[in-house]
Order: structure tokens, then C-alpha cells, then sequence
């Protein structure tokens, strides 16, 4: 079974980040990148079916500026076998949708059995491109899922569906699709595993080939959305002691500066 | 020719995206997976099993090796990253996996013979075997090559007896580097290397060490009694041995100082972490100036101690002449490794006295790398001979 599994590139998650000074954008300079975390739980996930069923292949697809190709060599790494980079000029500001449509071609010319993406980028939290790629391609999606493994087959071994475990509100949902289809993480069995260092020699000996994002038929143009502003969130005023008098004072003032202050009760 | 720029200066620094890629890995896995439990692993006095053999599966344990011998076939400066990540988290841990690295696979990946690269260091470099190396003796320490651990020839074998001192890994190695006398006229001349089994009768473990610091780590003595040891387990030609041991400290050395700036930076990043949160006098220590200039110092120096780690790895890559090099690194890095400790409980206050805190297992920790693979007077030694072109340093 071939799987294609979706990454984007997001700052690293100990990174703070900071609004550019065009204030639309954010401060690239001091950024540690990294692959976004619930599309490395994704990567995972692929991987996890590629250590039960050896003959799984894993092919792992970034549409994005040039640097994104560090977050395909660490998938590599990480054990994916192949990588595709979809980049160019065309490719630093597309949307969600432009970036689902994309990758839409590079599905159709891959033909994976499935494709995997993260429920949502840790950078936007949009949570768009799986959804607007399931759409593009006519194909059926599960979303926010934390297992997938085939269908249990028949004797002769024929695989026709996938089995996708939801959690749900104390328990879980198994869905049952046929066909190729488009799956969401929302986290993997095991944390995502450390590239080896086997594994990034392996993967350095790898080409990753590029596509030309306009040569897919997306151009920069075709965005329909745009960022107008960005806006750190307010810097957190300093919290209240109440401290004067007794135990039943203190909570009786609590209450008053909840209610009447805060608001919230 | 004697200049203290003992290196054609390369200023790049940047490293490979194998190495960035190496660098995160150990970073990742250390924070999340040793550092959690490296104040346990101190209180307990043991490096889990388990985590050795992780360090196995992600390559850590023969990094260096080629790929054709199970190892990952990077670099030295890979391994100088590996080291300083590891030992940032947790010194004993580091250890173990220093002395595996650059006092046991690295011989035998030099100097072993197919057969011996086939049989021990396939299984050393994927880490399903540790390794230690047998230097030290109860009376030799500094003055290796007088050592008293002996050698005799008997047809196709060689029997060996003596006492090995101070053996880190020593306790649970599956293979040990071990050095003896077959010649004593010869004195250094004389000395033979053997890579030794587990389990070889007459081959026993002695007592365990108890220490200042690196507590997780084993300190053993190792008696050998009539150790029948077959002619392919010598490692490099007879009378080579010492050049092995010389050879594999170059090496081990510029590890040492990688642990050494690992250990500092566990100094800073925790003195910052610390001076920013304890308040005194209405502020923040951190708003000290006199706590600053502790800081920028700790800094400043780990910063060229790292150089000057990095500087020896990338010599013993290129294959250029390192021993002073490596001196160098250790010398310097193990010193600011020690006034960072001394610095960090100082910022602590009355905390960095007590085993609650971090602080104090650093300064514990630090001492060490001053004094094994080499003291800094001896460290003090080959930098001075090699300056004043005296080649029998
Ligand atoms: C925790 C630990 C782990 C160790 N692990 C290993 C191991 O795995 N394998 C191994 O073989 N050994 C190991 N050692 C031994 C270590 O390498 C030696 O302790 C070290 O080389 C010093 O030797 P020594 O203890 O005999 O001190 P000595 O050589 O007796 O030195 C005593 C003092 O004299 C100084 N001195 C000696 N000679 C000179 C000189 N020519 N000029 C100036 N000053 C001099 C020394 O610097 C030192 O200050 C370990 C030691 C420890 C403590």
C-alpha cells in the first residue's frame, strides 16, 4: 500500500514568535523550523503501518518556500522512503486552498492508497488544506483520526477498505471506507519517533525532487484569502492578591472582584 | 610551527544538514527522554539499561562507525554534538556513551582486523554489546606505559594477568580494550593491545568505585588471572599497543571536552532559568549586575570551548594531526566546565547546596572531566611538548 502523507513546515514550538514589521507577516529571522506537529504525529502514523507491513510505502509531499525541504529530509529520516517538494515563487503565498489544489495534483500523479495530513497546522490553526484536498479530489475524508489499519481481509489477503478509529467523548468511533481516501491526525499511537542516525544518512543519500508550484496549475494570484493585519495578543496584566482579613472576608472580596470585575461569574 | 594556531583557520562553521539533523535528534531525545531522570540516575547510581540500549537504536552507540560495521558512518563532529547534547542532560549517561564510542569501537575500528570488525564491532556499533577500555592501574594512572599488567606469549595465544583500575563500563562491558606489558625492556614499546571477550575465564570484575559525581556511571576494577586470550583478539601489531592507547585518548579526549561544554551549558541554561525567577531586594537576580557578568562569562567561555571541540573533531575528520588540538579542547573546556559549576551554585544561593536543585549534582559532575583520558597537567604536558617540538610527547 502506497501512503502520501501531507507536511507543512511551522516554526518550532519552543520558538516565540513575533510580528514582522510589515505587520501582516511574522518575524522570519530568529525561526527554528520544524514539521508541524500533528502532521509529524501524521508521518508517524504512516510509518507505524510501514513497521507492521514492511511492503507499505511511504511518500511524504510539502508545498511551500525552499527551506520547507528540511522538513522532508527529517521525514526522510524519520523512515519516510520517498519525497516530493512543491515550491517556487508561486508557492510562498498561496492558501489553503490554493495549497489543497496543489497538492491535489500531486496525488492524482501519485496515486497513493491513502493520503494522511495533520488535523491542522500549528501556525494558522486553520485546519483547511485536508478537508479542501478531500474536496478537490472527489475523494471521501475522515477527520481528527489516531488509527487506521486495513480492513481485515478476506482469506486471499485482498485488502478493500480501511478501518479509521475516532476518539470520541469516552470512547471510540471505527469507520470503515472503501477506496482512496483522505484521513486527518490527530495523534499517533506512539509519540513521533527520533530520525535515527542511520536513518539521516539514508535519507541524505536521497534526492527530493521539485515541482514548480505553477507548473500544478496554482498560481499566487489565484489566493482568495489574504492576511490583513496580525496582532500579538495583549500583554497579560499583572494578577491580584486579595490578602486583607480573615479566611471568610478574603473569599467574600473573591467573589466581588469575580463578579464585578472580571466578570465572569 | 609552534604556534598555538596549530590549524589552517576555517572559519565556516556551519554545520552539515546531516549534522543539524544529528544535533536535534540528540537534542530531542535528551530532553525529553534523560533529562527528566538525571537526577535519579544520580541518586540511584545507575545509567537504565533500557536507555543504552535506546541510545543503540537511534545510532548514538556507533555513530562513527562506517555503515559496512553497523554504525551510522558520520563524523566526529557529529559525535562531538551527540556528546554535548547527552551530557547537557545527564553526565553519567554521557560517559557510557563516551567511553563506548571513542575508547572501544573507535579502536577496532581502526585498528581491529576484518574478522574482529565482523565478530565485536558490528554488535558495539548497533550498541547490542558495551565496550570499556583498560588503561589504568592501581599504579598507573598519568605514567601509563609503566604499567605492570603483563603479557606472555604461549603458542597461538596469549596469556594475560594483572589489574585494571578505574574502568568506566567495566562492569557490564561485553568487550573490553585492555592493554598489557609483553615486553618490559621495551618499555612503551613493549605494550600490546587485546579486545577481550566477556566471560573469558580468570577474567573477573572487582570492586565498583564509589564517586564524587558521574554516579550513574560504573567505575570498575578488572583482574585478569591467567586470561587465555587467542592471537586474533590482539588489537594492532605487538608492541603497537600504546600507540593504540595514544591514538584512541586523542580521540576519547575531544569527547571528554564535548562532555565538559555539555555540563557548562547545563550550568547557564539552568543559572538563567533560575536568576530569572528568585527575586531579592525587590528584583530579579537576573537584574544583578554582578549575576550578568557571571552569565556573560559562563557564556563567553563555553562559547570558545565549543571552538575549540569543534576544532579538534573536524582535524581528527580530516585526518591532520590533533593530539595538541585535542589537549587544547579538553584542557580549556574541562576549566570552564568546572567555574561554571562553582558559578551555578553560587547563583543558586543556599538551593545550589542542596540535592533538590541541579546545581549541585553539575558541581559534583564538572571534576571529572579535569581528570580522566589525561589530567590537565598532562593535558598541559602534550600541549607544551608539542610546541616545543618534542616529538616523544
Ligand atoms: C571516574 C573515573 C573513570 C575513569 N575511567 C577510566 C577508564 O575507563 N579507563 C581507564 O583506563 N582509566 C580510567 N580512569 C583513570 C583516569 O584516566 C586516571 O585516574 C587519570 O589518568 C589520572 O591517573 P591517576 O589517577 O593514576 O593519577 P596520577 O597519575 O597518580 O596523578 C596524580 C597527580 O599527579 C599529576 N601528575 C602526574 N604526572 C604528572 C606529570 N608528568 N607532570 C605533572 N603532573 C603530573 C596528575 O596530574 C595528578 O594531579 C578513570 C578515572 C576515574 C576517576
Amino acid at each position: 500500500m502506497k501512503l502520501l502523507v501531507c507536511v507543512k513546515q511551522t516554526p518550532d514550538s519552543t520558538v516565540r514568535v513575533k510580528v514582522a514589521g510589515d505587520g501582516r507577516s511574522i518575524d522570519a529571522s530568529q525561526i527554528t523550523w520544524a514539521i508541524s506537529p500533528y502532521d509529524e504525529y501524521a508521518v508517524e502514523l504512516a510509518l507505524e503501518r510501514k513497521d507492521a507491513d514492511p511492503s507499505t510505502t511511504v511518500a511524504v509531499v510539502t508545498v511551500g518556500p525552499t527551506r520547507s525541504r528540511d522538513a522532508l529530509r527529517q521525514a526522510l529520516a524519520m523512515g519516510c522512503d520517498e519525497a516530493i517538494l512543491v515550491t517556487g515563487a508561486a508557492a510562498e503565498s498561496l492558501d489553503g486552498l490554493a495549497v489543497a489544489r496543489a497538492l491535489a495534483k500531486v496525488v492524482e500523479e501519485a496515486k497513493p492508497a491513502l493520503v494522511l495530513c495533520g488535523r491542522q497546522a500549528s501556525d494558522d490553526d486553520q485546519g483547511l488544506v485536508g478537508q479542501a484536498l478531500a474536496e478537490t479530489l472527489g475523494w471521501p475524508h475522515v477527520s481528527t483520526i489516531t488509527k487506521f489499519r486495513p480492513a481485515d481481509a478476506g482469506p486471499a489477503g485482498s485488502v478493500d477498505g480501511i478501518d479509521v478509529w475516532r476518539e470520541v467523548e469516552g470512547g471510540h468511533e471505527v469507520w470503515r471506507t472503501s477506496g482512496p481516501v483522505v484521513l486527518t491526525v490527530q495523534k499517533s499511537e506512539k509519540e513521533p519517533r527520533y530520525p535515527s542516525l542511520p536513518g539521516i544518512m539514508k535519507a541524505k543519500k536521497k534526492e527530493i525532487p521539485e515541482k514548480d508550484a505553477s507548473s500544478l496549475g496554482v498560481d499566487a494570484g489565484g489566493a482568495k484569502l489574504e492576511i490583513v493585519k496580525m496582532e500579538p495578543p495583549p500583554a497579560r496584566g499583572g494578577g491580584k492578591i486579595v490578602k486583607d482579613g480573615d479566611m471568610k472576608q478574603t473569599a467574600a472580596e473573591l467573589v466581588r472582584l469575580l463578579r464585578e470585575e472580571a466578570k465572569i461569574l | 610551527m609552534a604556534t598555538t594556531v596549530a590549524a589552517e583557520a576555517k572559519f565556516d562553521l556551519t554545520l552539515t544538514e546531516e549534522q543539524q539533523l544529528v544535533q536535534r535528534t540528540a537534542r530531542e531525545w535528551s530532553r525529553d527522554r534523560l533529562l527528566p531522570i538525571a537526577a535519579e540516575i544520580d541518586e540511584q547510581g545507575a545509567v537504565p539499561r533500557a536507555l543504552v540500549r535506546e541510545m543503540g537504536q537511534l545510532g548514538f552507540m556507533g555513530i562513527d562507525v562506517p555503515e559496512r560495521w553497523g554504525g551510522a558512518g558520520l563524523d566526529m563532529v557529529s559525535y562531538v554534538l551527540v556528546m554535548e547534547e547527552v551530557n547537557r542532560a545527564c553526565a553519567s549517561t554521557g560517559v557510557v556513551l563516551g567511553s563506548h564510542v571513542s575508547l572501544a569501537t573507535a579502536p577496532l575500528a581502526r585498528y581491529g582486523t576484518d574478522a574482529q570488525k565482523e565478530r565485536s564491532l558490528i554488535r558495539l556499533a548497533k550498541g547490542e554489546w558495551l565496550g570499556c577500555f583498560a588503561l589504568s592501574e592501581p599504579a598507573s594512572g598519568s605514567d601509563a606505559a609503566s604499567m605492570r599488567a603483563t603479557a606472555r606469549r604461549d603458542g597461538e595465544a596469549w596469556v594475560l594477568n594483572g589489574t585494571k583500575n578505574f574502568i568506566t563500563n567495566g562492569a557490564f562491558a561485553d568487550l573490553t580494550v585492555v592493554f598489557a606489558q609483553a615486553d618490559p625492556e621495551k618499555r612503551h614499546k613493549g605494550i600490546v593491545a587485546f579486545a577481550v571477550e566477556k566471560g573469558a575465564p580468570g577474567f573477573t570484575v572487582g570492586k565498583l568505585e564509589k564517586k564524587l559525581g558521574i554516579r550513574g556511571s560504573d567505575t570498575a576494577q578488572l583482574h585478569f588471572t591467567d586470561v587465555r586470550v587467542p592471537d586474533d583478539q590482539r588489537l594492532g601489531a605487538v608492541g603497537e599497543g600504546f600507540a593504540v592507547a595514544l591514538w584512541t585518548l586523542d580521540g576519547g579526549r575531544i569527547g571528554i571536552a564535548a562532555q565538559a561544554v555539555g555540563i557548562a551549558r547545563a550550568c547557564l541554561e539552568d543559572s538563567l532559568a533560575y536568576a530569572k525567577e528568585r527575586h531579592a531586594f525587590g528584583q530579579r537576580i537576573a537584574d544583578f549586575q554582578a549575576i550578568q557578568a557571571k552569565l556573560a562569562d559562563m557564556a563567553t567561555e563555553i562559547d570558545a570551548a565549543r571552538l575549540l571541540v569543534w576544532r579538534a573533531a573536524s582535524m581528527r575528520d580530516r585526518g591532520e594531526r590533533h593530539s595538541a588540538a585535542a589537549a587544547t579542547a579538553k584542557l580549556f573546556a574541562s576549566d570552564v566546565a568546572v567555574r561554571a559549576a562553582r558559578e551555578c551554585v553560587q547563583i543558586f544561593g543556599g538551593y545550589g547546596y542542596l540535592q533538590d536543585y541541579p546545581a549541585e549534582r553539575h558541581y559534583r559532575d564538572a571534576k571529572i572531566t579535569e581528570i580522566y583520558e589525561g589530567t590537565s597537567e598532562i593535558m598541559q604536558l602534550v600541549i607544551a611538548k608539542e610546541m616545543l617540538g618534542d616529538a616523544s610527547a
